[in-house]
């Protein structure tokens, strides 16, 4: 069996290397996640911090880790979606092959064998391409992580030995498990489909794609509901991991779907647009096929960018919404003195360590925690905020307990267990996790903390005197440009984060959805003979194809959108309950930029293939039955 | 002595006022060791007929009986082994496995069957539809008549009581045609059971016997007639 698949992998090798690169490229992007993570998450401080930067660094290291989770994750998923669906394609295209081992009697163990062997063999191979890919991506992704400055400069991927063996079993695990339901259909595969001329009207509905697309629709749905009732970090992670579902749903269903979108989209008149669109009409399987990646790649970007923006810009309008003060001074001073000034809320921030739970349960935190004058600060913020003596409360940034009590931890001296006896509302913008009332931290450990002054003017005040006096104390803006700086701030971060958790796994998508374009195509020399034989010129079969591909990356697109809109009404739902204004914010130039991606893509390797499928004269094709 | 037995046997596609008859309540004995000919016009069942007959169909109502073994309900494994040893299929479009070579070709049924075959053997089965000097060669790069001999050889290696041949000769030119109509002319004097479709006289008229189908039933049946009687005949049940 062995021997037969290594024959139908040479003989095949169009539909094979598309194969091989989707598991080399998806273990390259698993180990390089994987290796990234293990690195941030041993990754020691170097010598020579003093205790308030080594306590900033873990803080740091835990954003860093908890963000190549999320990668990892991603790419995991990418990875078995993309090689599944790339292998139950390629078995697809061979069912004619399949029914004819089974009419010469090969049985459905056989067959099943026969695809598991060549499982095995691209699992190998492309583990062997996957590992020092895999560095090369590795590289790449720590660039950008230290570029960004998610990490110190110094943060550089650490090869271990062991991730030899965890490589090849993911290649292995990846193109096994990729093969296994293609195999149980193909060996269903009747021999006389072998006599069929055009692959056999196989059903196009099975009842693994119903039950596999009603189980991540629920998945997507239960996602969309809970989301606004797990608070700003619940809510967003949820939000986050909505699109993966939904696209898995929505290409469970796509053999009923994109025919049924494709139909919308302007073929042109004459002979030739009805021509593509009989094609996509008799080819629901494989236009199902060619639009999947493209289908998954669309949610994921356009629905996680889109609910990450929205996320962004609804946080944005809360501080702006929520912020009543007139100047904001980094730094602090006799600021209360100024005359003019009404209220003055001078904000500590330090970083530290929260010790919760007893036994089993202690856990310990970095978290950042503001040390500010309660009655200040609720003027300024628009929320009570009721503390004094040992009394602290939990901060806009959640993450520490509502009540009981806590152990703060400093860089320069540990405060001892401290009774959390008030809460402000946990906002979409995040923030300090702990606020503490003034008097609690001795004044000589308060020296390296930073401070920021939010100044409100009394009414008839001069504000340009009043800023004079204020840049005494540090520079000095107006709340509207402060606000604007930090939009710009946070946006940046989040276009970051996108980019990072995103970039390589869309990549990694647009080469599935070449692939798919490939072997739709790769199987379709006979057919293109035939309508040549028709009395189409060779012009017209590349045209009639660029059509049909059109349509399918039409309705691809559409259908992408469709996923990715589960994404954005989780993030409507969330902002809304978190703020009270549902926010949506779309980048339009991406979206069009992705369907410009898409569209070129795709009509460049209908071209190309299409083409070069069409290089031999019809005839010698026609003549050659095998 | 009947190698293959028919009773009965219907075979209807779709459902309802759009239901085709394909094949009607037929009723047909083959004998062993002898060439049977399918002929009808385009459309009338012959090839479901074959395809009940070698159980690749299943049939709606009636029975087949291959030798002793009634193949009506025979489960996937039955009929896969069946494949593998009892018997054989040729079809118009050749069908060969273009990643093998002609030789690994015909091997493919015993290794599939976890026999080791022998060079000897599967030389010998290529020797006799005379393309010893072939081994080697892909399907492409053989002739449409080379081809289907070697579907021929790969369908005979097995030795199986019945070889079935959908249109053999369909793809093929006269000389072409003669060559694969003597080889299984031979087959069958050899005692080798053959149950062939075609619409050519000529090629039915090298079998021992034709069967003449119409709507899905038989209407006729004349043994040792020559390409005129079985052209005459054939034009008579297409009026
Ligand atoms: N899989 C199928 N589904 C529906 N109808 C079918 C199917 N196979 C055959 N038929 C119908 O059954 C009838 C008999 O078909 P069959 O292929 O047996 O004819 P035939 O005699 O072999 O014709 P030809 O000489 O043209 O090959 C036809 O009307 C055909 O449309
Ligand atoms: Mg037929």
């Amino acid at each position: 069996m062995l021997r037969m698949s290594r024959a139908g992998l040479a003989d095949r090798w169009t539909l094979f290397v598309g194969a091989l690169l989707s598991v080399a490229l998806g273990v390259a992007l698993v180990q390089s996640s994987l290796l990234l993570l293990i690195t941030a998450a041993t990754f020691d401080p170097p010598p020579g911090l003093s205790a308030a930067e080594r306590m900033e660094f873990s803080d740091g290291t835990t954003a860093a880790v908890s963000m190549l989770g999320v990668v990892l994750g991603g790419a995991v998923f990418l990875a078995g979606f993309i090689i599944s669906s790339t292998f139950a394609f390629t078995v697809d295209q061979r069912r004619r092959d399949l029914a004819l081992l089974r009419l010469v009697g090969g049985s459905r163990g056989q067959v099943r064998r026969l695809l598991l062997g060549e499982a095995l063999l691209l699992g190998v191979a492309g583990a062997g391409l996957g590992v020092p890919a895999g560095l090369e991506v590795m590289k790449l992704q720590a660039w950008l992580m230290r570029r960004f400055e998610f990490v110190p400069d110094g943060f550089t991927g650490q090869w271990r030995m062991w991730i030899l063996g965890v490589s090849l079993g993911t290649g292995l695990l990846l193109a096994i498990s990729g093969v296994l339901v293609a195999a149980r259909r193909a060996a269903r595969v009747r021999p006389l489909e072998a006599l069929r001329e055009t692959g056999a009207a196989a059903r196009v509905m099975t009842a693994g794609r119903w039950i596999a697309g009603l189980l991540f629709f629920g998945g997507a749905l239960a996602l969309v509901i809970v989301a606004p009732h797990g608070g700003p970090a619940g809510g967003q992670a949820m939000a986050l991991n909505v699109a993966m579902p939904a696209s898995v749903a929505v290409v469970a269903f796509a053999p009923l779907l994109v025919p049924l979108f494709a139909r919308l989209m302007p073929f042109g008149g004459g002979v030739l647009g009805s021509l593509a669109r009989a094609n996509l009409r008799d080819a629901r399987r494989r236009s199902a096929s060619v639009a999947a990646p493209l289908i998954v790649l669309v949610a994921l970007v356009v629905g996680n960018t889109g609910a990450g923006s929205s996320f962004t810009t609804s946080g944005i309008d809360e501080v702006a919404r929520s912020t009543h003060a007139d100047f904001v001074v980094e730094g602090r001073g006799p600021i209360a003195d100024v005359p003019g000034v009404a209220t003055v809320s001078t904000e500590l921030s330090l970083p530290g360590e929260v010790t919760t739970g007893q036994g089993e349960d202690r856990e310990t935190e970095a978290v950042s925690a503001l040390v500010v004058d309660p009655a200040a600060y609720s003027a300024i913020h628009g929320t009570p905020v009721r503390l004094s003596g040992r009394a602290v409360a939990a901060g806009p940034g959640g993450d520490v307990p509502k009540s009981g009590t806590v152990r703060l931890r400093l860089p320069e001296g540990d405060l001892g267990d401290l009774p959390v006896v008030a809460s402000v509302p946990a906002t979409m913008s995040g923030g300090a996790n702990l606020l503490l009332p003034p008097g609690l931290v001795p004044e000589a450990q308060l020296a390296g903390a930073q401070a920021r002054s939010f100044v409100a003017l009394k009414p008839g005040a001069d504000p340009a005197a009043v800023r004079a006096a204020l840049a005494r104390s540090g520079p000095v803006s107006s709340l509207d440009d402060w606000l604007r700086a930090d939009a710009d701030a946070r946006n940046s971060t989040n276009e970051k984060i996108m980019l990072i958790v995103l970039g390589l796994g869309g990549l990694y998508a647009l080469l599935g959805v070449v692939n798919s374009a490939v072997i739709g195509a790769a199987t379709r020399r006979r057919e293109f003979a035939e309508a040549r034989v028709t009395g189409l010129t060779r012009g017209q079969v590349v045209r009639v194809a660029l059509l049909e591909t059109f349509a399918v990356t039409g309705a691809a697109l559409l259908l992408g959108v469709v996923a990715a809109s589960a994404a954005l009404i989780a993030a409507l739902a969330t902002t809304s309950a978190v703020t009270g204004a549902a926010t949506l914010d779309l980048s339009w130039p991406l979206i069009a930029g992705v369907a410009a991606v898409a569209l070129t893509v795709t009509g460049l390797t209908s071209l190309i293939t299409s083409w070069s499928a069409t290089r031999r004269p019809p005839v010698t094709l026609l003549a050659a039955q095998e | 002595m009947t190698t293959l037995t028919m009773t009965g046997v219907s075979r209807v596609f779709g459902r309802g006022p759009a239901a085709v008859h394909a094949v009607d309540d037929v009723t047909l004995t083959f004998p062993r060791g002898g060439w049977t000919a399918v002929m009808g016009p385009s459309g009338s069942g012959k090839s479901t007929l074959l395809h009940c007959a070698a159980g690749l169909e299943r049939v709606d109502t009636g029975r087949v009986l291959l030798g002793d073994t009634d193949i009506t309900a025979a489960g996937d494994a039955d009929l896969t082994a069946l494949r593998r040893s009892r018997i054989g299929f040729v079809f118009q479009n050749f069908n060969l496995i273009g990643a093998l070579s002609a030789e690994q070709n015909v091997a493919l049924p015993l290794r599939l069957a976890g026999r080791r075959p022998s060079r000897r053997v599967v030389r010998a089965t290529l020797d006799a539809v005379g393309l010893a000097d072939r081994a080697r060669h892909r399907p492409r790069e053989l002739s449409g008549g080379q081809q289907q001999r070697v579907a021929i050889a790969r369908a005979m290696v097995t030795r199986p009581e019945v070889l079935f041949a959908d249109e053999p000769t369909g793809a093929l030119d006269s000389t072409a045609a003669r060559t694969v109509l003597d080889l299984m002319r031979a087959m069958a004097d050899a005692g080798q059971s053959i149950v062939m479709v075609t619409h050519d006289p000529g090629a039915a008229a090298r079998a021992d016997a034709v069967v003449f189908l119409r709507d899905g039933r038989v209407v006729d049946r004349v043994a040792g007639a020559d390409a005129r009687q079985v052209a005459d005949r054939l034009a008579s049940w297409e009026r």
